[in-house]
């Protein structure tokens, strides 16, 4: 798999630093999964989180801090790394990270003509909507207009817009402020993850017509 | 800000991992003092500067350490530098945090800690020991501008969106972002020189 597209620094630089949504911290994530560039990004990033740590002005801790703390120690069960959890509705499908796939998804939804959606449940409130989107072999999709942005990953297939060709792996960040004409070129269907914020408005009398299927 | 000669920062990253394993293999607790001694404090220091008040921030920062107590064990010095393990810890807590504001009391919890491995594609061909990686990050940092490290900082530290650092440093808001893109490119090559 090679990725020709990524996800900017500062995205990644604010996935280190937990400052992501949970919907947007999901998009990188499954970006992540198949990208080992971007995961060293991150791991610098995190290296650099603690070297800023380190770095800081230190500020008094409650005067009995210490005291109460290691009173605490013994009743302290040493932590082991976490069991895997319960497999759902999502666990086949292909390049999601783990944690994603064991969240609740709803079934496939026919949202226009050859495209489907299915919403992914996330456990957290975020202003950042997560579902996956299947296109059939050649569609074209209805040109959109978003009032947020968007992020996708490709899981399996690929689409071409003006932003250049997009494969598994790669990650298309849309900041609301074009306009997407997508076609789907692969020979197979095209599965992405799709992070939205804000609202999808869809052009023409079939979007407006949709409209209202497409909100969740 | 971060000023330390090369030698320091090696030495530190190596001293943290040691206290770290030393929790891990005996329970160490004076080990455990120091690491609480140096970190606590500036973890307490983040949370404020994310928002925490105060009692809050002193109570996520003993967390933290708490943390660091019981998950000692895990702490794998191959793969990460002791203060970066240290900082992604008190960054799992600080989503906690927030998100448990959020949600305003109803019982319910999520793993943060799930949420960053992703570790399951293909690897990176080189990669450096934790604390390799903590002291060549941290040389490397010294040679950022001060404008680099500021907008790194800001963007790392201060729960705050793009726009808002912008306008604290009052420079445009696509300044923010190719100032971030710059630095961090350039600590990368950075990190590559000293590989």
């Amino acid at each position: 798999m090679t990725i020709h597209h990524h996800p900017p620094e500062d995205l990644l630089a604010a996935f280190a630093a937990g400052l992501l949504d949970l919907g947007q911290h999901v998009a990188i994530a499954t970006h992540l999964v198949g990208c080992p560039r971007c995961r060293d990004t991150v791991r610098t990033m995190e290296h650099v989180g603690g070297a800023l740590l380190t770095g800081l002005p230190p500020t008094a801790m409650s005067g009995d801090a210490l005291a109460m703390i290691k009173a605490r120690l013994d009743g302290i069960v040493p932590a082991v790394a976490s069991p895997p959890r319960r497999a759902t509705g999502l666990s086949d499908v292909p390049g999601l990270p783990k944690f994603v796939r064991e969240y609740p998804a709803g079934p496939w939804k026919w949202i226009a003509p050859k495209v489907h959606m299915r919403p992914i449940e996330l456990p957290e409130a975020s202003e950042t909507r997560v579902f996956l989107l299947k296109s059939r072999p050649g569609t074209k999709m209805i040109e959109h207009t978003h009032t947020g942005f968007e992020m996708s990953c490709v899981l399996s297939g690929s689409f071409v817009h003006a932003g250049g060709h997009f494969g598994p792996g790669d990650f298309d960040l849309g900041d609301g402020a074009d306009d997407h004409e997508i076609m789907i070129d692969s020979a197979d269907d095209c599965i992405c993850l799709i992070a939205m914020q804000g609202d999808l408005k869809l052009n023409g009398m079939i979007g407006r017509l949709l409209q209202p299927l497409i909100r969740m | 800000m971060v000023k330390e000669t090369p030698n320091s920062a090696a030495s530190d990253a190596a001293r943290w991992a040691a206290l770290i394993e030393a929790v891990a293999k005996r329970e160490d607790r004076e080990a455990f003092a120091t690491l609480f001694e140096y970190f606590g404090p500036r973890i307490k220091a983040f949370m404020r500067r994310s928002g925490a008040s105060e009692q809050g921030a002193d109570e996520l920062a003993q967390e933290a350490l708490l943390a660091v107590w019981s998950k000692a064990r895990l702490f794998d010095p191959g793969s990460v530098g002791a203060s970066a393990w240290i900082f992604t810890i008190a960054r799992n807590l600080r989503i906690d945090g927030l998100r448990r504001e959020k949600r305003a009391g109803r019982d319910h919890t999520v793993e943060i800690d799930p949420e960053f491995h992703v570790d399951e594609g293909p690897q990176p061909d080189a990669i450096l020991a934790g604390s390799q990686l903590e002291s060549r990050v941290r040389n490397a940092m010294t040679l950022l501008s001060r404008d680099q490290l500021r907008v790194i900082e800001l963007s790392f530290f201060d729960d705050k969106a793009h726009a808002e650092i912008a306008q604290t440093l009052q420079i445009p808001l696509g300044t923010v972002k190719s100032r971030l893109r710059l630095a961090m490119n350039r600590l990368r090559g950075l990190l590559g020189d000293f590989s």
